[in-house]
């Protein structure tokens, strides 16, 4: 592998040259050997599959998160139910005719229509 | 210097093998990955992927509290513990902590059930609450587990429990609404089809994954007013107790709109349990599948098709013997001893056969119940009274009854005179109350219905769609002139019982039984047919008393019941009195 540490300039007017072309390039003196370019292709495919791997294990750490609301959700959707039930039995008419307000109703003696 | 392995070396040996043994693995591979990749897929999914069935949750049933909706059947979450004896180390700590939580829920001998090792499943307890599996749950007992279980609750006990109907062991309704409407109470179960891990617990890897939300059934609203019912069932039963009758039942109704308030029906019993009941019958909702045969209450259908068709007003007249021939049959009044020229009102009071025959035979030729007097009479009961017709009440097991056309050989005049005053013909109560409605509303027949609509998942009620309404069973004219008919037969006699100042009337119905194909003296159906309003019907009642051997009456063992429901329902519906 050879390097050379500085760029080097080709001036473009010794070739034909047209307007609106720019007049020099820049070609980098660093060059990269076969070896070199197989291990940055192996970095990047490392890299690459890290991060699928932390997406992926974030995205089944949120499954976790979700199955746990779910479950959160599902008992308190029973404990509501539970409470409607409660309600309607404390509700019903059995229950509100032998409640102690209904024990100690009266019938009114007489009673006036308005005509 | 070419490097080249010499021919039979052991070095080329190894390489020879090297390669057979590379070969081979990719012969296996090519067979596992390629020709079997299907089948290992397949494998692999069925490990990975979980189906989980998300079950729909059954509607609920509600009914009215003065307008208000109150659930008359629910959903309740239970459990039923079980363990598995093999997995179960310390069963002393296990018993002990299952008998303070749940007692009362648990099998006989538990402790002979957790003994038996040679099985994996034991079922300790059923209906275990919420409360009492969490409390379980907490303690971490090995070999101890839940299994969640949905059943019906019925806050209101056995309200209208015919009328509702049971949900069976296998999740189907029986019976009632809940046989009826099974399809649209049900509804339909979800999918949630996912790589899961060994816990169960759904991923979001993969690319096959399901998700179909369940859809719950239809929370049902039925017209039923509780308090009417709970009246109605509270008003039969202390009514035919005090009578002394067997069974009964009761229909109320909207007459504007065709609407059962109520419907009730002795003996009953609790859908709570229903697996308890002994009798079967009990389940049967006698007012839709008990036809019989209707008695006096169909005089006032045969007033109102005289009067429909011109033939009598009820100031007509004729001459009453007591008894009236028909071919060659003499048919009999039940009550006697009102002979001479009397008017139709006189007949309908004291309900007399001869009365009705005598109009079935002016719509003939005046003196025979002629083919053209039968078809009449068929036109009026079975076209336009709807008798012999299912009414589409959305309740299991409705019966349609039987009227027997006059093409027929068995529809002669006799049996035709007989109809006149309602027998020869099967009929349900519900037939009778909805076609008499239509004798008071004005004329129009609106086909009964037990459901209002139905409450959305948001919690909007929804009304149900608008059930057929069939006008002009008789002249608007016609039925004022029955309606009030049917006023003074009742205030002929019994105006006393009514709360004053209301337009109440009514009809009453004895009617004979058949025992082995004839009408039998010792046993009697009683019924009274009648309405009551203000300056129009509001509602229509029709009760029934029977029992085995049992010689009831119209107007002693059904009007009182009638009466009694009639004035609370005044109070109730806070009609005012007529000015």
């Amino acid at each position: 592998m050879s390097y050379h540490t500085a760029q080097q300039f080709y001036s473009r007017r010794q070739s034909a040259w047209n307007r609106n072309q720019n007049t020099v390039s820049f070609v980098s003196n660093v060059k990269l050997g076969p070896v070199t370019h197989t291990v940055l292709v192996a970095l990047m495919v490392t890299v690459l599959g890290l991060v699928y791997l932390t997406q992926a294990t974030r995205a089944t750490a949120y499954d976790y998160e979700a199955q746990k609301i779910d479950n959160q959700i599902a008992a308190l959707e029973t404990k509501k139910t539970d409470l409607e039930i409660e309600n309607a039995r404390l509700t019903a008419l059995d229950t509100v005719r032998s409640s102690d307000v209904a024990k100690v109703t009266t019938k009114p003696v007489s009673t006036a229509y308005v005509r | 210097m070419e490097l080249s392995l010499q021919k039979g070396s052991r070095s080329r040996i190894l390489a020879g093998l090297l390669l057979l043994v590379i070969a081979i693995f990719i012969a296996r591979l090519f067979y596992l990955q390629i020709i079997q990749h299907d089948e290992y897929v397949r494998q692999a999914e069925a490990e990975q992927i979980r189906p989980l069935i998300i079950p729909a949750k059954r509607g609920e049933i509600y009914a009215y509290d003065s307008g208000n909706l109150v659930p008359l059947v629910m959903n309740q979450t239970v459990y039923t513990l079980f363990a598995d004896p093999v997995m179960v180390t310390d069963s002393t700590k296990a018993l002990k902590v299952i008998r303070e939580v749940a007692g009362g829920n648990l099998r006989p001998k538990t402790e002979d059930l957790l003994a038996r090792k040679d099985t994996r499943y034991q079922i300790l307890g059923t209906k275990l609450t919420r409360k009492q599996a969490e409390l379980i749950k907490k303690e971490s007992l090995l070999g101890i587990g839940f299994q969640e279980v949905a059943q019906r609750i019925y806050p209101e006990g056995g309200l209208a429990a015919q009328t509702l109907g049971f949900v069976n062991d296998g999740g189907t309704g029986q019976y009632g609404v809940e046989e009826a409407l099974n399809e649209r109470l049900v509804g339909h179960d979800g999918l949630l089809e996912s790589v899961t891990d060994v816990s169960g617990v759904p991923l979001t890897i993969g690319d096959k994954n399901v998700n179909k939300p369940a859809k719950n059934g239809d929370n049902i609203v039925l017209t039923i007013d509780r308090n009417v019912q709970a009246y109605a069932e509270k008003a039969l039963a202390s009514g035919l107790k005090k009578l002394g009758a067997q069974n009964g039942s009761v229909i109320i109704m909207d007459p504007q709109n065709g609407d059962i308030m109520a419907m009730a029906n002795v003996p009953t019993y609790n859908p709570k349990d229903f697996t308890k009941v002994k009798d079967a019958a009990v389940f049967n909702n006698n007012v839709i599948n008990s036809p019989y045969e209707p008695g006096s209450d169909i005089k006032t259908f045969t007033i109102a098709t005289g009067i429909d068709k011109g033939v009598i007003k009820p100031t007509s007249t004729y001459n009453n013997l007591d008894y009236i021939k028909v071919a060659d049959r003499t048919i009999v009044n039940a009550f006697k001893g009102e002979t001479g020229v009397i008017t139709m009102q006189h007949a309908l009071n004291y309900s007399l056969n001869t009365g009705m025959v005598t109009v079935a035979q002016r719509l003939g030729d005046g003196n025979r119940i002629t083919r053209g007097a039968r078809d009449t009479m068929y036109n009026y009961f079975h076209d336009r009274f709807r008798f012999g017709q299912l009414t589409g009440i959305e309740l299991a097991g409705e019966q349609r009854g039987t009227i027997i056309p006059p093409t027929e050989v068995e529809g002669n005049a006799v049996r035709y005179s007989n109809m006149t005053f309602g027998q020869g013909m099967d009929l349900t109560m519900l037939q009778v109350a909805s076609a008499f409605c239509s004798l008071v509303n004005g004329g129009t027949y609106y086909q009964p219905t037990i459901i209002a609509g139905n409450v959305s998942d948001s919690g909007e009620f929804v009304e149900a769609e608008q059930k057929r309404v069939y006008p002009n069973t008789i002249q608007p004219e016609t039925s004022k002139t029955i309606h009030t008919m049917i006023r003074k037969a009742r205030q002929a006699f019994y105006a006393d019982y009514d709360t004053p100042g209301y337009d109440i009337g009514g009809k009453t119905g004895t009617s004979q039984t058949i025992r082995n194909g004839k009408y039998i003296d010792d046993e009697t159906i009683a019924t009274y047919l009648g309405y009551g309003g203000n300056s129009k019907p509001r509602y229509v009642i029709m009760v029934e008393a029977s029992g085995k051997g049992q010689n009831l009456q119209g107007n002693l063992h059904a009007l009182p019941i009638f009466t009694d429901i009639s004035n609370w329902l005044i109070d109730y519906l806070k009609l005012q009195p007529k000015g």
